[in-house]
């Protein structure tokens, strides 16, 4: 059996690392595509390197664009690869453009595609990434979700029982196999952070959140407000500082940092007090490590992180400084159904068995 | 309010033509594009004609190429338009490459956009247009269906009841429209009154060297009791030269305006088609309707019309000696030349 995976950003890699080494593991033919739709190549190759898998086999150096302009190559670019390999199942992961992009080309060329983390929904389409989503579960032969819940919003869309398989979190796969290696990087004492008052670890990068200036500097105020009590790092998005820089935003304390590899931002989530972020991966990372995540958005696609109780939206920023000062970390990792680290194995007996 | 509809082959035309009609008269703002996605520009402006509405504002003449690749150029070029143009609704027909493409343009700029003829499923995914529907449907804020069967589709796909707007058949208003002037036009064809139109164009059926050769043979059959007028796809006519495929007895000729190709079905003894539109158009026609294929996305066209779903050509001759046309043709539920009046109504009353 041939698999092609297909991945396109940074947040696909350690969805795609257990798959992959699953797959091996069960003697499968692969070929990992890469479509090169992120902007920062340097920081793509660390990441197979930290997630401990080959490079891609091929690389379709996309680049960005609109989302017109970027979905329009991805599609002109896979489509030839696709009909070179003939795979017997094209793996698509999440929710980027290349996850979109590859299920339609796929799909009209008669190929299978199965869905890693099928069924996620924010319930908002104003986020691309939503439409992603739902374009992609409704084209994919296999839809493999992380949750039960996820399988229930399968199911009220209309989706076919069959197609239908519960596996697990694939991204929880990742976190375990790598958090003992990601202790000894030392990423958490380079960056100087007082062990007296663990960090407060911070991402930022949607549209929502960044390119609305009044919103944007509503969260600084917040952030500088936090970074009075305890160390504040936060690994900016190019896209993010670009915001930063262009509105002359007082960063105050906040220590503003290069975005970092895997194994350190795990490292440094793993040592932090809490974690700040509009990112999907980082809750469910930070609530498998026992982290606090305070998520900067009005709707979660990962609802489970909540009812585990390690995450909590905050929309308003003025909320997080003291929510901040409330949270604890918990002091057994929450293990929601599925977050066993063998969430890959159970993607490829499906794939092999179906 | 401002529409932006988008259209990318022929069999959108007509589906086009009652919305704009019915929003031009309540004075909308309105840009048509079209995508150029089809082969015969020539072909698709006469259709505008006939249809008695303007020529479309801009052309993207994309061109035909592979699916991803077509889909790719659509998405390109008319990204930049609905930027500049930000209008209330793209609205999008039917099933083709453009429909897909426009829906996924809008729903990432935010732009809500309303689908023509939602709600219609072959089941077959094998078919690329089973996959635009699918697509356009799942994208669209406003679902605007011909039947109450694809009503009942949408319910069943988890779309929410206040996006389903039930409107009829906005082709049959095209086809109500445009029958006195088709009845008008002196006859082209046929030394009978009463000839057996054919149309077919799907690969399932043109590319399968196999089928394709027991279609001739039916239809050379059917030839010896009835005149054949198959006015041919060139991608058709292509794939019977290929295959050494000669038809005695039956004319072919290139494809049709859309007039022409009214009167000729309106007179038909009956018609043998692949096609999804003709499947409607003979039903309120009385025309009896033979579809080559196993699906049918239109099951109204069975269930209370002309159609017949046909699976192996070889009973076509008997099948179609057999036919008569009615004299009372069947009308289903908002069959009824309005159906472009209750999409504007639908997407004036709209609140998102």
């Amino acid at each position: 059996m041939k698999i092609l995976h297909v991945v396109g950003a940074r947040p696909n890699f350690p969805k795609l690392a257990p798959v992959y080494r699953a797959a091996r593991a069960a003697g499968l033919d692969q070929i990992v595509m890469h479509t090169g739709q992120h902007y920062d190549d340097a920081m793509s190759d660390s990441f197979f390197r930290d997630l401990g898998i080959r490079p891609p086999d091929v690389n379709l150096g996309v680049g960005s664009g609109t989302h017109g302009q970027q979905t329009a190559r991805l599609m002109e670019r896979i489509e030839p690869e696709l009909v070179k390999h003939r795979p017997d199942w094209v793996v698509v992961y999440g929710d980027v453009n290349s996850t979109a992009a590859a299920a339609l080309v796929a799909v009209k060329l008669g190929q299978r595609v199965a869905h890693v983390e099928a069924g996620v929904r924010s319930h908002d389409r104003s986020m691309p990434e939503e439409i992603n989503r739902i374009v992609v579960d409704r084209l994919a032969d296999l839809l493999l979700t992380p949750s039960r819940t996820a399988d229930a919003t399968l199911r009220a869309e209309g989706e076919p029982e069959e197609e239908i398989a519960f596996v697990g979190n694939v991204m929880v796969d990742a976190l375990l196999y790598a958090v003992e290696r990601a202790r000894v990087t030392g990423a958490r004492n380079r960056v100087g952070v007082d062990h007296g008052r663990p960090a407060v670890v911070v991402t930022l990068h949607r549209p929502a959140n960044v390119d609305n200036l009044t919103r944007l500097e509503s969260i600084m105020r917040a952030l500088r407000e936090v970074a009075g009590d305890r160390p504040v790092l936060f690994p900016v998005h190019p896209r993010t500082r670009a915001r930063l820089d262009a509105a002359g935003l007082d960063v105050g304390a906040v220590k503003l940092m290069a975005p970092v590899g895997y194994l350190e931002m795990l490292d440094l989530m793993d040592a932090a007090h809490a974690v700040i972020t509009d990112s999907g991966g980082l809750q469910v990372e930070s609530a498998a490590l026992g982290v606090p995540c305070l998520t900067v958005r009005d709707t979660t696609e990962w609802p489970e992180t909540i009812t585990c109780g390690a995450n909590q939206l905050i929309y308003d920023p003025v909320g997080l400084p003291a929510a901040v000062a409330s949270v604890h970390r918990l002091s057994q990792p929450p293990r929601p159904e599925g977050w066993d680290g063998m969430a890959a194995v159970r993607v490829v007996d499906c794939l092999r068995t179906r | 309010m401002r529409l932006l509809h988008v259209v990318g082959a022929r069999p959108n035309i007509p589906k086009l033509a009652p919305v704009y009609r019915a929003a031009a008269r309540r004075g909308v703002a309105q840009t048509v594009i079209h995508t150029g996605q089809h082969y015969d520009d020539v072909l698709s402006a006469a259709f505008f004609r006939d249809l008695e509405i303007p020529p479309a504002d801009i052309n993207l003449d994309v061109g035909s190429h592979s699916h991803a690749v077509q889909t790719a150029r659509i998405l390109e070029r008319l990204e930049p338009i609905v930027i500049a143009e930000r209008p209330d609704w793209v609205v999008v027909y039917g099933d083709v490459n453009s429909t897909l493409a426009a829906s996924l343009v809008a729903a990432k700029l935010g732009v809500p956009s309303a689908h023509v003829e939602a709600g219609l499923r072959s089941g077959d995914r094998g078919m690329p247009e089973e996959i635009n529907r699918i697509i356009a449907d799942r994208l669209a804020s406003r679902l605007f269906t011909p039947s109450r069967d694809a009503d009942e589709t949408l319910r069943r796909e988890g779309e929410p009841a206040d996006k389903i707007v039930f409107v009829g058949n906005v082709m049959i208003d095209s086809v109500l429209h445009a029958l006195p002037r088709a009845r008008a036009l002196e006859p082209r064809w046929g030394r009978s009154d009463r000839p057996v139109v054919v149309t077919l164009h799907r690969p399932s059926n043109v590319d399968d060297p196999h089928r394709l050769t027991a279609l001739a043979e039916a239809l050379v059959a059917v030839a010896a009791d009835h005149q054949v007028v198959f006015p041919a796809h060139p991608r058709t006519q292509e794939r019977l030269r290929a295959g050494h495929l000669s038809l005695p007895g039956v004319t072919v000729i290139a494809p049709l305006g859309y007039l022409e190709m009214l009167a000729l079905v309106d007179a038909a003894h009956a018609v043998i088609t692949d096609s999804g539109g003709l499947q409607e158009e003979t039903t309120v026609l009385g025309v009896p309707c033979f579809t080559v294929r196993t699906t049918t996305e239109r099951p109204v066209t069975v269930r209370e019309g002309t159609n017949v779903m046909v699976r192996a050509p070889s009973e076509l001759p008997a099948g179609v000696r057999a036919a008569r046309r009615r004299a009372n043709p069947p009308h289903p539920e908002g069959w009824d030349g309005s159906a472009g009046e209750r999409v504007v109504d639908g997407l004036e009353g709209a609140s998102l």
